[in-house]
């Protein structure tokens, strides 16, 4: 073994510049195909990160104006979700819905403090919408089941309004804000990526609007789906269950504007795969601009070399042992030049990650060890393929050529 | 007996089929130093690409050292050559990139000797062939007389039975030749079966036994 390898790297170094511009390729080809691969691995990563885990499972709806008469009602009608709609979608969907929130919003209110003021007004929820919506706590908690049952005037803000608020946002908690002429205590501060809403008890809400049923939006908490099929399904169900609360047509696509969480999250996922399988290819071909290199260098090595084979057979060579070195000659070509390209990818990647690694929508480009082992395996399979029709040919030599003068 | 053809028939196809070799029989004693010669066309070169198996025949027989030479495999063959065949060439075929010392050790590489003992058992050869002191050298830096040597040194690693030379002075000034063709006599002397293959009747001169190949026959005449 060891004997081969220095057979491999004396002939491969009698040939040094040759060697050296196909190895470049190779290393080319590698260093695309890593760098194209975790460039994606981080598209992706961002993507999943973005998506918020609880959100693949929900429906959610706003209200809407129907576009379809229906029942004897004329078309054009508002349609305006209510608290109570909660109730029915449960009963009526039993197996589907696991659980279902309304909230409510008022984005003209303004909340001030002695310090300052924000704008964009409060979403009036109850506890759940802190999971549907992903929300984590920096400070205090979020709106809890006695806020609602009391109907008490508490909020939570996000840590960019508590520093506009107050001094800082890790005083904000106790303290007062004033909004709809009302003093609102804050409960809690929260840090989201891209949130900012203030959220308030919807009883509480409910009390100061003058006991409105009104619900800006719906947010259905579905299980057991796992086509998209499935998704068009679930999200059937749930129209027919509020056309009958609010008649309208349950095809009536405009009377209720709704987000498939679910539906999209497949859709997105289906792309990545397809980003994920582009890149795949993109990274092979150019990779194979490079093995044709070096099957190419290996058919002009075999070529010139035809005397020193046949000098080779003469002496007692096997065909098989000189078919051996072609392609270990190939592979082990191959493989040095990709390890040099699977470094340097490696290396930039580290270098953007570096550069853009607090960007939207790219995180993390890194090629993990599954990644590097799949590219290894690639290249060794490369490798022989690159020297299988050159060692062909290198074996069809006849020792006579020994004897052939040069 | 070392060597014996009987009846060898060669010939090459094509629009004009080529009978190179006819009805050859031949019988070389193990211990002997024989030179072939012919005329460039007479077969001999045919005959050699026979002997050394580098080359396959049509019909009749060829038994080596006690093995029938019939109908071998590539793999077959390549092993009898390595074990049993010593070549020495006339343009010495020495591996360019390689010194002295690992051209010496190549033929013990296909056997799967071991890098040590290979390159004791080469040293060896090139110690018997005064060139010690070259083991270190690419051909490139040989004289011809050198590589002739170290390519003899080569042949006789794997402790063949036969040498087998083409032309092994074809190459040479005539200097050099005398002192080559003193090599192959004391290695005749030492009890290895030689045969040259050569034009030149110097060479046959210094051998033991003249057999003349004339039109792809043995030329039974007056020797």
């Amino acid at each position: 073994m060891f004997d081969l390898l220095g057979e491999i790297v004396q002939t491969l170094r009698n040939n040094r510049l040759r060697t050296i511009l196909t190895g470049v390729s190779v290393s080319w080809g590698i260093f695309m195909l890593i760098v194209l691969l975790g460039a994606s691995r981080g598209v992706r990563n961002a993507f999943e990160s973005n998506w918020d885990k609880s959100e693949t499972n929900t429906i959610q709806f706003w209200s809407g104006v129907t576009s379809m008469p229906y029942n004897g009602y004329k078309d054009g009608r508002y349609i305006e979700l209510k608290s109570s709609d909660i109730d029915a979608v449960k009963q009526d969907n039993e197996e589907l819905v696991s659980d279902a929130i309304a909230f409510a919003s008022l984005d003209s209110a303004k909340i001030t403090t002695s310090k300052d003021v924000v704008s964009g007004g409060f979403e009036a929820v109850y506890p759940k919408a802190q999971a549907t919506n992903n929300i984590e706590m920096k400070y205090g908690r979020y709106v809890n089941d006695a806020d609602i049952r009391d109907a008490r005037r508490t909020m939570v803000i996000s840590s960019k309004n508590a520093r506009l608020l107050f001094e800082s946002d890790s005083v904000a908690v106790g303290r007062t804000v004033s909004c709809m002429g009302l003093a609102w205590t804050i409960v809690g501060v929260y840090d989201h990526r891209w949130r900012s809403q203030s959220y308030v008890p919807y009883t509480a809400y409910k009390a100061v609007t003058g006991n409105t049923d009104k619900a800006y939006s719906l947010i259905v908490n579905v299980e057991g789906l796992e086509t998209e099929a499935d998704g068009d399904a679930a999200e059937k169900a749930l129209r027919a269950t509020l056309g009958r609360q609010h008649q309208f047509h349950a095809d009536d696509r405009n009377a209720l504007w709704s987000w498939n969480g679910f539906n999209s999250y497949l859709t997105n996922s289906a792309a990545m795969g397809y980003l994920n399988m582009a890149v795949w290819v993109i990274g092979i071909f150019t990779l194979l601009t490079g093995i044709v290199g070096v099957s190419n260098i290996m058919f002009v090595s075999v070529r010139e070399r035809t005397h020193e084979i046949g000098i080779r057979r003469a002496i007692g060579a096997k065909p098989r042992s000189i078919l051996g070195q072609v392609l270990c000659e190939s592979v082990a070509l191959t493989a040095f030049f990709g390890y040099i390209g699977i470094v340097a990818g490696t290396l930039s990647l580290q270098a953007l990650n570096a550069v853009l690694g607090d960007m939207d929508g790219f995180k993390n480009a890194t090629v993990d060890i599954s990644i590097a082992i799949e590219v290894t395996v690639a290249l060794i399979v490369a490798g022989a393929m690159a020297g299988f029709f050159p060692a062909l040919k290198a074996i069809k030599v006849k020792p006579v050529e020994a004897l052939r003068d040069e | 007996m070392i060597i014996s053809l009987h009846d060898v028939n060669k010939t090459y196809p094509g629009i004009v089929p080529l009978h190179v070799l006819k009805d050859i029989n031949l019988e070389i004693e193990r211990g002997e130093l024989v030179s072939i010669m012919g005329a460039s066309g007479s077969g001999k070169s045919t005959l050699l690409n026979i002997l050394g198996i580098l080359d396959s025949y049509d019909s009749g027989d060829y038994v080596l050292d006690g093995l029938e030479i019939k109908n071998l495999s590539e793999n077959r063959a390549a092993e009898i050559r390595n074990r049993k065949i010593g070549f020495v060439f006339q343009s010495f075929n020495l591996i360019n990139y390689k010194n002295a010392l690992e051209n010496v050790a190549l033929p013990l590489f296909y056997q799967g000797v071991g890098r040590r003992k290979r390159n004791a058992l080469a040293m060896e050869q090139l110690e018997r062939m005064g060139l010690a002191d070259r083991a270190h050298h690419l051909p490139g830096e040989l004289s011809g007389g050198q590589k002739q040597r170290v390519a003899i040194a080569r042949a006789l690693v794997t402790k063949p039975a036969i040498i087998l030379a083409d032309e092994p002075t074809g190459a040479l000034d005539s200097h050099t030749s005398k002192e080559v063709m003193e090599v192959f006599r004391q290695l005749n002397a030492d009890g290895m079966t030689v045969v040259i293959v050569t034009h030149d009747p110097g060479v046959g001169a210094a051998t033991n036994r003249v057999i003349r190949i004339v039109d792809g026959v043995i030329d039974n005449g007056d020797v």
